[in-house]
């Protein structure tokens, strides 16, 4: 800038790139602490950290994660297994079916809440009754309910992605300008006609944002409830129960490092199906992006 | 009301024609206009007494029952004919209903014996502002009037405005309560919800108990789980009687307390600080963005790793979900405001500081609200799953254990208790958003107009 040149990297990138080599040298020395520190020559730490109720033998909290070297060392041992291919594979599917069915189910009934008043005051009073329970206290529930272990997971990943979607819907509906029905009305349009060409694509925006929301959500629950439910562990043997479950068993097994990497996967995949949702969103509604 | 005030006006169907007969009062409902004669009081003037001259008070409105009133405005009136001779029917005096003239605009004298309606002007807003539609009706009558028969065109503008619904400094309190509530009975939404919730227990009653379907025959029926939780003594050991299931109740709630008051305090720093200072916001949001999408409950595991005891494992989690809903909603809420708001501080001397104290954080506060109900929702979600996972205590594990342990009615009790305390919290934040932000719910109020 003071060359009149423009900088070869805004500084918005180098920022960034700085801090989390950072974020990653301070978790690597962190975690690596006890192999460095030399312990006995740190007497008063130990004693310190004794008496305030943490393990004397590493520092707290960061101490006992795994460095980001180790991870790195333990995806390449787990990258070549195809258990954890399997794993993603099985998180993806049951994320996929919870979310298409919420999709399926939800938007047309947020629609008709939208759209009918009877239904809006027959329905929504006992969505807003249920909506507090959080969808991962269904997980009993569902596995009473549902014949496999598979069914129940999707319905649990369908339950967190539904809400959502149907508070988006209904709120979106409800935020069309009121001029357009008075409009489209005046000039002679049939309900139909509405429906299709203003209700539908004036809710588009907010279905794409409550879909885009109810993906992460999604992944939150599916995690859960691959923990809490076992995976469907007889499915597909220890390693094709889901990521979920891939974390759980690494904790079981007590290879703390894979626990990280399936973090992380689990950071990626979530990430991406709510980008890909996000991209999706802007290329069906062209006219958003004039703005 | 006094009992002679209402024997003397008591508006007999003639008095209302002499109102009909008025151009402001002509198509005011029966109901109204009833109230409104209650308010005249009769007066009588002989020939030439002078009933109000220039720059007398202005309180009340008058109607010529009979006779004839001369009405002379004064120059300053700019009216195009300012002397008028008015006869039975006629309106004046309406300088009671003016903003800004409290006092006689024009001199009016009786040329003849007269019979006069005065009407407290006062008076006469307060029983328009009961029904605002015909109240605005009657106003713009006035200014009609005004513009027309006394041929003052810019006065109309300066009546008074009729309050749409109840005074600003009713907007709180129990009457809006009251009278929202006797909106709602009127509605058919009442009805609706009873409805809906009869069709729901109805159905669940009858899949499970009655009609027995396949996949509902396992579920705990309604009745079931009604019996236990009202049951002094519970055959699954946790109902309403049992100390147990207050103290789960209150170990959730301790926890989400904790977490949510934590996730608070740091959430909202970082996040005005993320939106506040640019080079702040370029180091942390990448690592901030970084760790966002790994879901809450992938790191339960990790979490009971790193923390030696498991309640603060449990309140861990919970903090992580709320700290990043709030941080990111508050980083929002800065960003939202507007530049000039800033630039306006800044001009008028306001230091850093200040600006900070008394622009940022006002104006990032309904952000931060909508942030806190966000978090205080995802904080209930998290601290269930890792009740679930790990943990003693708490209404997640009692769902949990409830079905390891075959207690099926137990597991609809912690749901629906969950349900219930997940709502309240949620409501709390909500009416403590509202009452720190008065100022903009009765922006919002008086905006819906």
């Amino acid at each position: 800038m003071r060359n009149g040149k423009p900088p070869l990297i805004d500084s918005i990138y180098w920022r960034g790139a700085i801090a989390i080599v950072v974020f990653l040298l301070l978790w690597e020395m962190g975690s690596l602490s006890k192999v460095w520190i030399k312990w006995e020559s740190f007497e008063w730490l130990r004693n310190t950290l004794t008496a305030m109720g943490f393990k004397p033998a590493y520092l707290p909290w960061v101490g006992a994660i795994p460095a980001p070297t180790e991870v790195l060392h333990a995806w390449q041992g787990v990258i070549r297994d195809p258990g954890y291919w399997q794993s993603w594979y099985m998180s993806l599917f049951r994320v996929m079916a919870g979310f298409i069915a919420a999709m399926l189910i939800g938007i047309p009934f947020g629609l008709l809440l939208a759209v009918s008043r009877t239904a809006h005051g027959v329905g929504f009073p006992v969505f807003e009754v249920l909506r507090p329970i959080p969808p991962l206290a269904w997980v009993p529930a569902s596995i009473i309910f549902w014949p496999t272990q598979e069914m129940s997971i999707a319905f649990v990943t369908f339950l967190g992605a539904f809400y959502t979607i149907v508070i988006n819907v209904v709120g979106g509906a409800r935020a069309i300008d009121l001029r357009y029905f008075q409009a489209a009305r005046s000039m002679g349009s049939s309900q139909r006609d509405i429906f299709w060409r203003i209700i539908l694509p004036g809710t588009l925006p907010s279905i794409m944002v409550g879909s885009a929301v109810g993906m992460g959500i999604t992944w939150e629950v599916v995690v859960a409830a691959e923990m809490i439910s076992g995976g469907g562990s007889q499915i597909g043997g220890t390693s094709g129960g889901g990521l979920g479950f891939f974390i759980w068993n690494s904790y079981v097994g007590g290879s703390y490092e894979q626990i990280v990497v399936g973090m992380i996967s689990i950071g990626i995949a979530g990430f991406l199906s709510s980008e890909l949702l996000r991209w999706l969103g802007h290329r069906v509604t062209p006219w958003l992006r004039l703005r | 009301m006094t009992q002679q005030d209402l024997e003397a006006g008591v508006p007999h169907a003639d008095v209302l024609e002499i109102y009909r007969r008025t151009v402001p009062f002509q198509a005011v409902p029966e109901i109204l206009l009833g109230k409104i004669a209650h308010l005249g009081n009769s007066a009588f003037y002989a020939a030439g007494e002078i009933i109000y001259k220039t720059g007398d008070d202005a309180n009340d409105i008058c109607i010529i029952v009979s006779g004839r009133v001369e009405h002379e405005l004064e120059p300053q009136a700019q009216a195009r004919r300012p002397l008028k001779v008015l006869e039975a029917g006629d309106v004046f005096g309406w300088a009671a209903l003016l903003s800004k003239y409290p006092r006689r605009l024009a001199k009016a004298i009786c040329t003849e014996q007269a019979e006069v309606i005065r009407i407290n002007g006062e008076k006469l807003l307060r029983v328009l502002e009961t029904d605002p539609a015909a109240g605005d009706h009657v106003m713009s009558q006035f200014a009609t009037m005004i513009a027309r028969d006394y041929t003052v065109p810019g006065l109309g503008a300066m009546l008074r405005k009729i309050h749409r619904r109840i005074h600003a400094g009713d907007v709180q309190g129990m009457n809006l309560t009251l009278y929202r509530y006797q909106q709602w009975l009127k509605s058919p939404r009442p009805y609706l919800m009873v409805v809906g919730f009869t069709l729901f227990v109805g159905f669940w009653y009858l899949a499970v108990e009655v009609w027995k379907l396949p996949r509902f025959r396992d579920m705990p029926g309604i009745t079931a789980v009604v019996k236990e939780w009202l049951n002094p003594d519970p055959a699954y050991g946790l109902s309403i009687y049992t100390p147990e299931y207050y103290k789960h109740i209150g170990v959730s709630i301790w926890r989400v307390t904790q977490a949510f008051f934590l996730a608070t305090v740091l959430g909202v720093s970082v996040g005005l600080m993320l939106g506040w200072s640019k080079k702040f916001k370029e180091y942390v949001f990448p690592v901030f963005e970084t760790l966002r999408p790994i879901p809450i409950l992938a790191w339960v595991p990790l979490a009971i790793v790193m923390f030696v005891a498991t309640e603060s494992a449990v309140i861990y989690l919970t903090f992580l979900a709320s700290f990043f809903a709030t941080a990111l909603n508050t980083m929002l809420g800065v960003e939202s405001i507007d530049e000039s708001y800033v630039r306006a501080a800044c001009c008028l001397g306001a230091k850093r500081a200040q600006v900070f104290r008394h622009v940022i954080v006002p104006g990032a506060l309904p952000f931060i609200f909508t942030g806190l109900q966000i978090s205080v929702g995802v904080s209930w979600f998290s601290l269930v799953a890792a009740e679930m996972v790990s943990g003693q205590y708490g209404l997640g594990y009692v769902i949990n254990t409830s079905y390891t342990m075959v207690r099926y009615p137990t597991i609809v009790i912690g749901m629906i208790t969950l349900g219930f305390v997940g709502y309240i919290t949620s409501a709390m934040v909500r009416a403590m958003g509202d009452h720190l932000m008065k100022w903009r719910t009765r922006e919002l109020a008086l905006g819906a107009q």
